[in-house]
């Protein structure tokens, strides 16, 4: 028994390493790596920590049903320290992250949320910046996972008017001159699949699966969707709603679909129970570089537009 | 010679939040709650379509998001002076409804219930549950292996008076494991008629933009049959076995006594709410009175106004304190120290929340339903109603809503009406003004809204639930709630003060909301 597991194993990570030689990483299926995981020598430890952010992420995080939650704090990743699940408390934390920076012990770090670099003082941890944190923990991650919009690109703590100078991990980490590997999951909120998929694959290959130029998993967001929607059909035919609740394409009611990567319409939202466009509301782009804009949604008529403000 | 005890961050509750307390002796003396995170979104709204209102400020909050999704709306549709559709209406309170329990369960069981729980109990657990084996011989192998982080995120953890009863402590634990399915399957119930969760797009001033179809009423009803039994059976029974162990907190924390509410879950016409809004002052319960709320600075990182007492929608004019600024206060033994601020009910500080609604509702004698299952928790736990504010009051009230919430959700939820809009559109309005209030998961929420010549957001404001309970000091030197809730606790050991963490966290803090 234990003989076949490990052939099995050593076999599937010959077959990754040929996939990934030839570049089609992104065909590695969640199943193949659970598959690939079912007995590993060492959970990945996680270090996991709130910049400026709502905690949805977090909540998003528990409802995944592909791996059951407890699966994951007990066998594929080890999670040192989060926010909302850890029993320590004030000072166990802090010592448990100096412990952790000390200990040389390699460790995936997630932030969920956005680090604010003009007004640092708007977010504190245990009396100190969460920029300083970062400055000091950034550097000595094996790989950073920006966990949602906010901590990807900004999100709201970014939109248009804010004061506080937040910044996603791939814009903060390139103003500071750190080079920790940077993999983004946008979407208000996270999808917990794209968390545990990346987190999967790095202890499986040590390594990010294959990424865009925003370090996004291509495999999750090499497509817009538009490109999958259930409405393309009425898009082609230049049949739109003309307001809520008729059939056809929402492009005239604001819909964002055309500009926000990610897979929304093939895996929907809470297990593929539903999505926006789905339950007929226009896509409002939250996984999108610009989101949130200052139009999200709109009546048939207006001639403002969604056409992005900032690159 | 006096101590400080500080705890930061308090972990557990969502968002930044740091605790200080000076101590005589054992005894908490003072305490002062610091909001440690600041966004700023209201002010970043202002030139931003009205309708985006509810999209950007349910990001305050990913725990509650629908409670602000749905009071941006209330005070966009004040500003139009409409009422949403009756299936509008009836679709919200079944969301609303949804995620209000959904949040109970993981404040008890995520956040909460481990600082009563023992979870080394589980090592001793001989059932044949595959659950609890697996965690069992998981924390087995992370103790015996030597790791670096035994255990994480479990332990470490305040040592302290935990429950020694075997049974209770499993199947607190079980449940902790159980709830996160049942938790899964609450937020497809929001998914359901609100696009996605956290964060639902679907509601719009003028209702819900998801119609009723027959398809999603019979997924919802499922739903709800299969999760109903654990908040019935499995969550309220852990709720008494805690309180049954742990008799003395329904006297911790007890704060002001203070309770603020607002009208909650309507008929399909708005009105005749199920949970009565009002406030109980010194014992007795009165109307609501909206204006006499005012918002107080004194204590919060903003450059002092001209007044330090501002009425709704004139906090625009406060500026947050630059790092400079922010470092002298930080520096000043009296100075400021949080982002949130202190909002006064006139002029007193006030408890919001669970127990809140809970207090107000029963002494409103509106609903024969709550006080019949208040008298019973009351005879079965030899408590009254005034035990109510307090740590485990506060619990206790938690699972009380869940059981009534739940059956008025059954009961709404054959009262949609399939084929039938849940959404009319209506025009944006211009230099309107608005306010929406609701209750939210952790008290009472208010959005208040004005727009301008081209129905652009000139102006924007929320009071959040937690920026009641957690505001700092005012002008006047009263002490936030919480900060009174805490105050002459006794600390047995200052090292794992557990009895602050215990009160702090039986309110649900939530920093994101209540600074934004
Ligand atoms: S509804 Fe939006 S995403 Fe769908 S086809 Fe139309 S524009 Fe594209
Ligand atoms: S459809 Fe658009 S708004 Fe909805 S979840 Fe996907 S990216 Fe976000």
């Amino acid at each position: 028994m234990m003989q076949q597991e490990i052939t099995r194993r050593s076999a599937l990570k010959r077959i990754f390493a040929a996939i990934a030689a030839t570049g089609a990483g992104s065909f590695i299926t969640f199943d193949d790596l659970l598959a690939a995981d079912a007995n590993p020598r060492k959970a990945i430890n996680v270090l996991w920590l709130h910049g400026s952010s709502c905690t949805g992420c977090t909540c998003s995080l528990l409802d995944i049903e592909k791996v059951p939650v407890v699966d994951i704090l007990t066998r594929f990743a080890h999670m040192v320290f989060h926010h909302d699940l850890s029993l320590a408390t004030g000072d166990q934390v802090t010592e448990t992250i100096d412990k952790l920076l000390e200990s040389e012990e390699p460790f995936v770090l997630v932030v969920e949320g956005s680090i604010p670099v003009r007004m640092p003082h708007t977010c504190m941890v245990a009396h100190r910046t969460m920029d300083s944190w970062m400055q000091r923990i950034l550097p000595k991650a094996q790989a950073c996972i920006a966990a949602g919009t906010c901590a990807a690109f900004g999100g709201v703590t970014q939109m248009e008017g804010m004061d506080t100078g937040s910044m996603g991990l791939l814009q903060y980490s390139y103003y500071r001159g750190i080079t920790t590997p940077i993999i983004t999951l946008p979407g208000c909120p996270m999808k917990p699949e794209h968390f545990v998929y990346s987190v999967l694959h790095y202890s499986t290959h040590g390594a990010p699966p294959p990424l865009d130029r925003y370090g996004r998993p291509r495999r999750f967001f090499g497509r817009t969707v538009h490109d999958r929607c259930v409405k393309y059909a009425d898009f082609q035919e230049n049949y739109f709603s003309r307001k809520i609740g008729e059939d056809g394409c929402l492009l005239r009611l604001g819909c964002q679909g055309m500009v926000t990567r990610s897979d929304c319409m093939i895996t929907g939202y809470n297990n593929n129970t539903n999505v926006c466009l789905r339950a007929g509301h226009p896509c409002i782009g939250c996984s999108g570089e610009n989101f949130p804009r200052r139009v999200m949604f709109h009546t048939y008529d207006d001639t403002r537009d969604i056409i992005p403000r900032r690159v | 010679m006096s101590t400080k005890i500080v705890i930061d961050p308090v972990t557990r509750v969502e968002g930044h939040l740091r605790v200080e307390t000076t101590m005589d002796g054992n005894r908490v003396q003072s305490a002062r709650c610091s909001g440690d995170m600041f966004r700023g979104l209201e002010k970043a709204l202002k030139g931003y379509d009205a309708r985006t209102a509810q999209q950007i400020t349910q990001r305050v909050c990913g725990v509650c998001p629908y409670a602000h999704a749905e009071t941006a709306a209330l005070a966009l549709e004040d500003a139009m002076g409409i009422r949403p559709e009756p299936n509008g209406q009836l679709l919200r309170n079944l969301t609303v409804g949804t995620y209000q329990i959904k949040d109970f369960l993981l404040h008890f069981y995520t956040l909460c219930a481990l600082d009563f729980i023992d979870i080394t109990a589980v090592l001793g657990y001989e059932g044949r549950d595959a659950g609890l084996q697996q965690v069992r011989g998981w924390v087995q192998q992370e103790l015996a292996n030597n790791k670096v982080f035994p255990a994480a995120p479990f332990l470490p953890r305040y040592e302290a008076d935990y429950c020694t009863d075997q049974a209770a402590n499993i199947s607190a634990i079980k449940g902790y494991l159980d709830a996160i399915p049942i938790m899964a399957d609450f937020h497809k119930m929001v998914a359901i008629f609100g696009g996605k969760s956290p964060h639902p797009v679907a509601i719009e001033a003028g209702g819900v933009t998801t119609p009723p179809t027959l398809d999603r009423i019979a997924h919802f009803r499922t739903l709800l049959a299969t999760c109903a039994p654990f908040v019935r059976e499995q969550y309220t029974q852990d709720v008494i076995a805690v309180a049954q162990a742990f008799p003395g907190y329904f006297r911790e924390g007890r704060g002001y006594g203070n309770m603020l509410s607002y009208p909650y879950l309507p008929d399909a016409n708005g009105d005749n709410f199920f949970f009565a809004g009002g406030v109980t002052i010194d014992g007795e319960y009165r109307a609501l009175e909206l204006d006499k709320i005012t918002e107080d600075h004194t204590y919060a990182y903003y450059y002092d106004n001209s007044s330090p007492l501002l009425r709704p929608l004139q906090t625009d004019t406060l500026r947050p304190l630059s790092s400079v600024d922010f470092q002298a206060q930080q520096s000043r033994s009296d100075g400021k120290y949080s982002w949130g601020r202190a909002p006064r009910y006139d002029g007193l500080p006030m408890e919001v929340g669970p127990a809140a609604r809970i207090i107000n509702t029963y002494k409103s004698g509106t609903n024969s339903e709550l006080n019949a299952l208040v008298n019973r928790f009351n005879r079965q736990l030899d408590i009254t109603i005034d035990d109510y504010a307090s740590v485990m009051g506060r619990h206790l009230s938690r699972a009380i809503l869940a059981n009534l919430t739940l059956n008025h959700m059954e009961r709404q939820l054959e009262m949609l009406q399939p084929g039938k809009p849940a959404f009319s559109e209506h025009p944006v309005p211009r230099n309107a003004r608005g306010v929406g209030i609701t209750e939210a998961t952790r008290g009472s929420l208010s959005h208040y809204i004005e727009t301008d010549s081209r129905g652009l957001i000139r102006n924007y404001e929320m009071i959040v639930p937690t920026t009641w309970n957690m505001s700092p000091r005012d002008g006047s030197g009263n002490q936030g709630p919480v900060e009174q809730m805490l105050q002459n606790t006794v600390v047995a050991d200052a090292a794992n003060p557990m009895e602050l963490a215990r009160i702090v966290r039986s309110t649900d803090p939530c920093i994101g909301c209540s600074v934004h």
